[in-house]
Formats: C-alpha cells, structure tokens, sequence
C-alpha cells in the first residue's frame, strides 16, 4: 500500500488519507493523541472506497473534503465523514482530464478549483458551479504539481516536462516558464526532468523532483539555494524558517533557506509521498507524513517520530 | 414293698419269738417248729404268744416292774453278797435260793427286756405302717399332681393347636354354600354345628381340588404333545437354513450382474451394529449423501468384525477372566521380576489409545479417475475419530521433486477448516486421561493413529465444546449439516493438489502452464522466464531477508508450504518467495519479491517492485481462471514474468551515466512510463489493445 494523498480537516481534529487503491480512510487525531490513546485509536475510524485507481489528490475547503480519482474528482461532506458516514457529496467527472486513469491534483482559491490533468492542461473550475470557467494550456506532459500565490494571484504548476510554469489567474495567460532541468546547479539527468514539488512563501519557491530540489527567488528567477538531498523529492513544505521535504528515503529532511541540510527525521515508510501540516488547529498541532506503506507517522515535535497511524 | 419288709419282719420276730419260744417251750413243753408251721389253728392253744400279751400288759406297769425287779436283783445281790462276805458256801441253800430268785429275776428282766423290745419294735411298725400309709397317700397325691399338670399342659397344647386346616384358605361360606352340592354341605346340620361346617368345608376343598388337579395333569399332558409340535418344526425350519443359504450364494452372480449389491448392502448392514456410535453416524450420513448427492462416494467397513463382537460382549464373562488372569499374572509376575514402571506406563498408554476394530472407508471419486480414500478410526477411550488419507491416481505422479508435500498423507489434509490442524484433540477430557499416563500432546501419536481434525468429529456427530460458537445441533444432525460442505472441500482439495502437482512438475521444467482461457491476461510475447521452482522448508523461509515484512505480519504459518521462483532476463534474476497456505486456492499464495540487477532491491526499498507484488497479489481475483480457480499459482507466475518485462524495459538509462544500447530494448506498448510521484511503472496489461497501463 501507499499513501499519496493527506488532508486535515477544517477544525483540524481529523486526518484524512487517500491510498493507492483508491480508499480513503479517516483518522482521529483528538483520539490518538489523547493521554489514554490505545492501538484502536490508532486504527481509522471510517475507511471507504472513494475511487478505483489511486486517490493521488486531497484538499479541503472549509466544509468539504475533496479527492482526485481515475479522471474524477468527488466533493464529501466533513460534517458527514466526521459522522462516518462516507456519503458521496458530489462528484465531477472530468472525462476530457485525460484517458481515463490520469494523474490529477489541484488547489483552491476563492471559490474556484484549479484543477492540472493528465491531459497536460490546467483547469479552473467554479466550486458552486461545477463549470469549467477557463483553461491554461502549455505544459507538454502531465502536470504534476500546482501552487498559488495569494499575493499576486498566480498559479504555479510544474509538470512531467520538466517546466514550472507562472501563469496569473485573472487574466489566465502565462507569465513566466522556467525550465528547472536547463540549470546545471539543479539538474540530475540520471534523475530526469520532471518537476513532483512546488511550494512557494511571498517571494520564494520550492520546486524538486527529477532535478534537485532547490530554492528559487521568484523576482530574479534564478536559484539561491540547491539541497544536497540524494533522492527525488516529493512534496516540500515552508514552515518558519525551515524547508521540509520528503521523497524517496525514509526521513524527513530539514532544511536552511541556506541550502544545508539541517536534519534528517528518520519514518517508518521506506519512500515517502506526502507531508502535511495541521497549523488550524493549535491542540493538535502536528505534521504527518505518508509513503510506501500502510503506516502514516505523525510527529507531534517535528524533530521526531512520535507514533504510526495504521492505514 | 415295706408291707412286705414289715410282714417278713413281722414274721421273722414272730420266728424269733417262735426260736426263743423252743427254749421256753423245751423247757416246759419241747414241741417242734414244724409242728407249729402246719398246726396253726392247734398253735393257738398250744403256742404262748407274748405279742397278745404285749398288746394286754401296760407299759407302765412294766416299767414298774422292772424297777422292781432291779431292785429285788440288787437286794438279792447285796444278799447273797453279804451271804458271800458272811462266809457262807457257794453252794449254800440260801445263796442258791438266792440265785434262783436272781435267776427268775433275770428272767423277768429278759422278759420285760423282751417286752421293751417288743413294743419298741411294735411301735416302730406301726409307725412304720403308718408311714408308709401316708408315703403312700403322698405319692397319689404327687402322681395325681403330675398327672393334673400334665393335663393341663395338654389342655394348652390342645388349646394352642393350630391344626394345618387353618391354613388352608377356604371359600368363603356363601361362597361354599351356593357352591357346594347339599350332599357336601349338608347346610341342615353345618348351619349350626361350626365344627361341621369346617369338615364340610374342607371336605368341598378336597374335592375341588383333586379335580383341579386332574384338569392340571390333563394340561400338562396336553402342553407336553404341542412342545413336541413345536420342536419337530424347528427342526424342519432350521434343515431349511442351508438351503436358503445356498440359494442366497447362487444369487450373487445374479445381483452382481443387475448391479443390486443387496447382500452386500445387507452385510454390511449386519456388521454396522457393532460399530461404536460416531461411525455409525458417520456411515449413515455418509451412505445417505452419496445416495442422494453425489455418486461418487462410497462407504464400506473394515475391520475385525469378531473382536467388535468381543468388545461388545457383556462384562461379567471379561470381568472373571480379568480376575483369573490377574491371578495368574500376579503367580508369574512372583517368579519373574516384575515389569518396570516404564512398561506399566507403557501398556497403559497402548491401551488408552486404544482403536475400535472396525473402521471406516470412504472413497471420493474424481472426474479424472484418481480417487481419495478416507480411513475413518475410533479412539474408544479418547472418544474421538481420527482420519488417515491415501490417494490413488490412475496417471503415474511422479517427476515433481517440489510436489513432494503436496500429496502427502500426513499433510494432504491440513487446514480443511481455516486453523484445523488435526495436531491436537479436540476432547478437553482427554487432557486429564493424558495427564494419568503421561503423555504431554498427541502430536506424537498423530502419524499412527490418523488425524483428529474437528470437522471429522462434527461428520461422527461428535461435538467438543471448544472457545469457538456452539451450534446447538448433536448427533446425526450435525453431522449431516457438515457432511456436503465437507465432501466438497476434501474433493476440491484433492483436485486442487493434482492439479499443483502436474503444475509443478511442468514448473520444475521451466515451463509456467498457460490455460486457453486465460491467455487474454497476458501478452502474446512474454520474454522473462521461470528459470527454477524449488520447494523450501519454513527455517530457510524466516532465514530469507525480503520476506521479514511477511512474518511480522503474521500471515506465515507452520502448516503453510513454501516455494522459491528465480524468473530471468538477461543480467536480471527476480527470486520470488512464495508462502502457500494449505486451503490453496481459497487462500492465494503470497509473493514476496527480491531483484537482482545492477544491484540488490527488494519489495520494501523500490516502489515498483511493491507495484509488482501487488500485481499479483492484491489483483489475483483477476487470476482465479476458470471456476476452481486451479490455475491461480501458474497465473500468478506468469504475470510476474510480464511485469518484470515492463519493469525492465521501461527502466530510464541513465542510472550510472553509462552510455551505450539498453540492454532490454522497449518492446512493450505503454502509454506513460512513468506516472505520480513515485514514478510507477505500467504494470496492467489491456487485453486485445495489448498496451500497457497503470492502474
């Protein structure tokens, strides 16, 4: 089993995780961190089919949970998951996102979904809609990841080419295109070109993947900072001053803006997929981390492993 | 007799008299005794008797005279003392006057002296006389005392006499006297006299029962001359015996050849009652589920019939054996040293786990002709049912060095039931029987005595009660309600063993069996290949190092069987480890995956490899093929040969920067190489397009 997909809920008190056969199971976080937390609260409460291939996406708006399937995307209720019950809220079919079994992931701004497909597009969608506002066209493979920065209104993704693009969400027209593999400092051909993480704080931005994972200054659009990290990166993260990653190694690594590795948290998982952090929620404030294994660890002091939920 | 004394007494004085009376009489008369004895009436005038004179004299007067006398005789002498001492002459007048005078006075004294004695004498006699009167009178009185007291003993006797007609229990009068003819009853005279009423009566009881007893005689006779019927009939009947007999011999070609086994049936219904109660049950139900079911199953009984009849036998007749032959082991056993403790224990446990002589055979037949026989046997002290297994084929199996344990007895019928492993008794009781003769698990005993697997008691109707639910039902009951799910299991089971065991041998041959109807899962062209197919025993299984994820998980178990496939391509040699549990292909086999190219990766460090196992194990539903879903293993094997092709073609270059050919050139379709963030290849194959996707 692997976890791709974590997402917290809007109270931040529920986790919910999406695995590569197409489950999606729902812990709690108030029950396993509990002083009398026993092995069943580390067990899901709720765990349901959502997809037939993997659930490679989640994200939550405020009132609901959506994930990303076999070229769908469905919308649940958290009111009802937190009741378990796994009623199916609503579900797009975006057929034209692909043949069929694509990769999809996306991200939400002010009532709209950005949607990036294996049909190498990014869409955006109006959520009350349901409609297909406009389409940003000009990645060349599938699109792997997708950022916005709420300041300037723009929509980062990067994809299978190798590309991270910067396109502005009002006028949906691309602004910028770098093409991260063409940089010797960042590039690894034994690797390939492909772009799997995006993050961006105001000026700054994360991207990794194929090339390593390396810290961009937007303005100037060069790299400041390479991370001497040895595998493919998966999902990055901004957090104070520290950059987290995760990707292929079991460990967490912990960065300096600098570009030193500060530490590297060993996981259970061998490869990991996903990093998530609960900031919503002060009493449960952790970052769980999933990979190529039914366990999903949560740290409650980033600096170490505390325990293991149980897919 | 004292009349007699006394008169002879009397007689005799009066001689006495009569002899002194000579003297007197002599001196004055002389007259003869005989004289006196015939002359009486002359005696009384001649004879002086002095008892007349006795009776006149008064004994005073005597007395008197006596004194007299003594006085007169004391003066005399004083006399004729003083005559003496005067100097006068003996011979002188006056002394012989004197003693004349004394003489007579002596006489007088004999004579009152006599007297004296007389009455003395006379007295006595009478006294006497009297007496005996009274001692006569006394003794009549006695003898009559007696005599009363003996009647009066009489007259109880005669009171208590229960004479022997009392017992003899009479009709009741009414009865009697409606009954009895009036010559018997004579009512005139009885009606008033009890005493004859009571003769008449027995007399009427006489006469009913000496007719009684003439009518008894006559039944007896007549009971006799139909017992005599009786027995010549027998005799005819069992003269008949043979015959039938042979009749019934010569009919057996007949059945045989009309396909009724009838006596077959009939004798193995005869020996079915000394069967111990499980089997029965298990013959019945399982007689009954091949009649009406499935026509391939048949029942027969073996065994020593005579010593099940033994077995059965009343115990007394054992019990006097048992004790005369303890008596003699005991006479042995003082001349020889006797046996060890060991061997006592030893003959105890044999005879604990005793086995009834008859057992059961069932024979499952299979569409393809190999048949598995059942040995059914019971523990009759344990109280369980134990099972051995045999399987015939009608092909040679053999050429499979890895199918070994496939179609082993001993573990040919492991885990029929999800954890029944027929290793321990399902009894609880027996625990405590174990306990008495020492023996910890009856795992040792398990290759001698057969299998007690839990669904083989619930098939005799036998039902522990063990942690797991009750389901309330006992006997023939629950046995039938196990009986056709069993049936089908052992038969799948069996199936599914023959058919590994031609799938291995044509594995070991570096060929992976491919049915028609499931080659549409997989690639026309399929360049991997199973190079070997070996067995492994458990501790090389825990020894290998890519299945430890496996065995933390729990999902290895000692029953299970474990198989190693090498599948190569060029440089690159995938180990496959595969744990088989028993109840294959209910339970899948599960594979677990090590890849050895340009370096050691295994399931838990490379993603695609975890991809590949779950290819085949998570989607092996897709792999069941057709309905038993015989073909899982092969299926799976084959798929691991594809998957290992994509995983080898689609693999990026430049890993080490070396330049130069792919060693695996890209032959299959695929639509993406490379999809998500771990970078997963394209490992589903879509049928009649041929390409290659995720999934």
């Amino acid at each position: 089993m692997s976890v791709f997909s974590q997402s917290f809920s809007p109270c931040g008190r529920f986790l919910a995780a999406g695995n590569n056969y197409g489950e999606i199971a729902l812990f709690s976080l108030s029950a396993a961190l509990s002083p009398d937390a026993s092995e069943g609260s580390q067990k899901p409460i709720l765990n349901f089919t959502a997809h037939d291939g993997p659930v490679f996406s989640l994200l939550s708006t405020d009132t609901h949970l959506l994930s990303a399937g076999n070229g769908e995307i469905s919308a649940w209720s958290w009111a009802e998951l937190i009741k378990k019950v796994s009623q199916l809220f609503s579900k797009c079919m975006c057929i034209f996102l692909g043949l069929g079994k694509m990769y999809i992931s996306f991200h939400c701004c002010d009532n709209s979904l950005i949607v990036g497909g294996g049909d190498n597009n990014i869409h955006i969608m109006d959520m009350e809609t349901g409609i297909f506002k406009s389409v940003l066209k000009g990645h060349t493979d599938y699109i792997h990841c997708l950022c916005f920065k709420e300041r300037e209104e723009e929509i980062l993704s990067g994809g299978e080419d190798g590309a991270v693009r910067i396109w502005d969400s009002r006028t949906n027209r691309p602004v910028h295109c770098i093409e991260v593999f063409k940089y010797e400092e960042c590039a690894r051909p034994q690797f390939g070109k492909w772009i799997s993480c995006l993050a961006t704080d105001s000026d700054w931005m994360l991207c990794g993947g194929g090339p390593s994972l390396s810290l961009w200054h937007l303005r100037s659009m060069s790299p400041t900072s390479v991370f001497p990290l040895p595998g493919c990166q998966r999902e990055a993260v901004f957090h104070q001053d520290l950059i987290m990653s995760v990707g292929e190694g079991p460990y967490v690594s912990h960065c300096l803006h600098g570009g030193t590795v500060k530490a590297q948290i060993p996981c259970t998982p061998s490869s990991l997929n996903t990093l998530a952090l609960n900031l919503k929620n002060t009493e449960h404030r952790v970052m769980t981390v999933g990979g190529s294994s039914h366990q999903i660890d949560v740290f409650t002091n980033f600096s170490y492993r505390a325990f293991s939920l149980s897919f | 007799m004292r009349t007699q004394i006394t008169s002879s007494a009397t007689v005799m004085s009066s001689d006495a008299v009569k002899k002194r009376k000579p003297k007197v009489i002599r001196s004055e008369a002389g007259a003869p005794e005989t004289k006196r004895g015939r002359a009486e009436g002359d005696q009384d005038v001649r004879v002086y008797n002095e008892e007349v004179e006795l009776e006149v004299r008064d004994p005073q007067q005597d007395y008197m005279l006596y004194k007299d006398t003594c006085a007169a005789l004391a003066k005399l002498m004083e006399e004729i003392q003083e005559l003496k001492a005067g100097g006068a002459k003996v011979q002188s007048v006056e002394i012989e006057e004197r003693r004349t005078q004394c003489s007579v006075h002596f006489i007088t004294l004999k004579k009152l002296n006599r007297l004296a004695h007389m009455r003395l004498k006379k007295g006595r006699d009478q006294t006497h006389e009297a007496k005996q009167r009274v001692d006569v009178l006394h003794l009549q009185l006695q003898n009559l005392l007696y005599e009363v007291m003996h009647l009066q003993k009489e007259i109880g006797k005669c009171l208590e006499f229960r004479s022997q007609h009392e017992e003899i229990e009479l009709v009741s009068e009414e009865e009697f006297f409606q009954e009895a003819p009036a010559e018997i009853s004579r009512p005139h005279v009885t009606r008033d006299d009890q005493h004859q009423l009571t003769l008449a009566r027995l007399d009427w009881e006489l006469e009913q029962r000496k007719r009684l007893a003439e009518q008894y005689k006559m039944s007896l006779a007549r009971k006799e001359k139909i017992q005599k019927a009786i027995e010549q009939k027998r005799e005819y009947l069992s003269s008949l015996q043979p015959g039938l007999q042979n009749i019934m011999q010569a009919s057996l070609p007949v059945q045989e050849y009309l396909a009724i086994p009838f006596e077959h049936m009939q004798k193995q219904a005869e020996v079915a009652r000394h069967l111990p109660p499980p089997l029965y049950v298990l013959l019945v139900q399982a007689g009954a589920y091949g009649q009406a079911c499935d026509k391939n199953l048949s029942v027969s009984i073996s065994g020593d019939v005579d010593e099940a009849k033994a077995l059965s036998r009343p115990p007394e007749d054992s019990q006097d054996d048992e004790s005369d032959s303890d008596a003699e082991e005991e006479q042995q056993n003082t001349k020889r040293r006797r046996a060890t403790l060991g061997v006592q224990l030893d003959d105890k446990r044999k005879e604990m786990l005793r086995r009834h002589p008859l057992s059961l055979c069932v024979d499952l037949k299979c569409k393809d002709g190999s048949v598995l026989h059942l040995f059914f046997y019971y523990l009759m002290n344990l109280n369980i049912l134990t099972v051995k297994t045999k399987v015939s084929t009608t092909t040679d199996l053999s050429g499979a060095v890895s199918a070994g344990e496939l179609l082993n007895s001993e573990s040919l019928l492991n885990c029929l039931y999800a954890s029944d492993h027929g290793k321990e008794t399902p009894n609880p009781a027996n625990r405590y029987q174990f306990d008495k003769v020492g023996i910890t698990t009856f795992g040792d005993y398990v290759s001698d005595l057969g299998h007690p697997f839990v669904w083989v008691q619930k098939l005799g109707g036998l039902q522990f009660s063990s942690g797991g639910a009750q389901s309330g039902l006992t006997g023939s009951a629950l046995s039938a309600s196990h009986m056709e799910r069993t049936m089908k299991l052992l038969r799948g089971r069996l199936q599914a063993r023959l058919a590994l065991h031609k799938q291995f041998s044509s594995l070991e041959h570096s060929i992976i069996p491919v049915s028609s109807e499931c080659q549409h899962l997989f690639p026309a062209k399929v360049v991997s290949g199973l190079v070997r197919w070996t067995t492994m025993s458990c501790q090389e299984f825990t020894e290998l190092g890519f299945v430890q994820h496996v065995l933390k998980a729990g999902l290895v178990h000692e029953t299970d069987l474990f198989f190693m496939a090498t599948v190569e391509r060029g440089t690159a040699r995938l180990r496959a480890a595969v744990v088989m549990n028993p109840r294959y292909p209910e339970v899948a086999p599960l594979f677990s995956l090590s890849l050895h190219w340009k370096g050691e990766r295994s399931g838990r460090t490379d993603d695609n490899l975890q991809a590949m196992e779950s290819e085949v194990n998570v989607f092996r539903s897709e792999l069941q093929g057709p309905r038993p879903g015989l073909q899982l293993l092969t299926n799976q094997i084959q798929r691991l040969c594809v998957c290992l092709d994509v995983y080898l073609e689609t693999e990026s270059q430049v890993c080490d920067g070396s330049e130069g050919p792919k060693e695996f050139p890209r032959e299959k379709m695929c639509l993406r190489t490379a999809r998500g963030p771990s970078r997963l290849k394209p490992f589903k194959y879509n049928h009649p397009q041929g390409f290659f996707s995720h999934r």
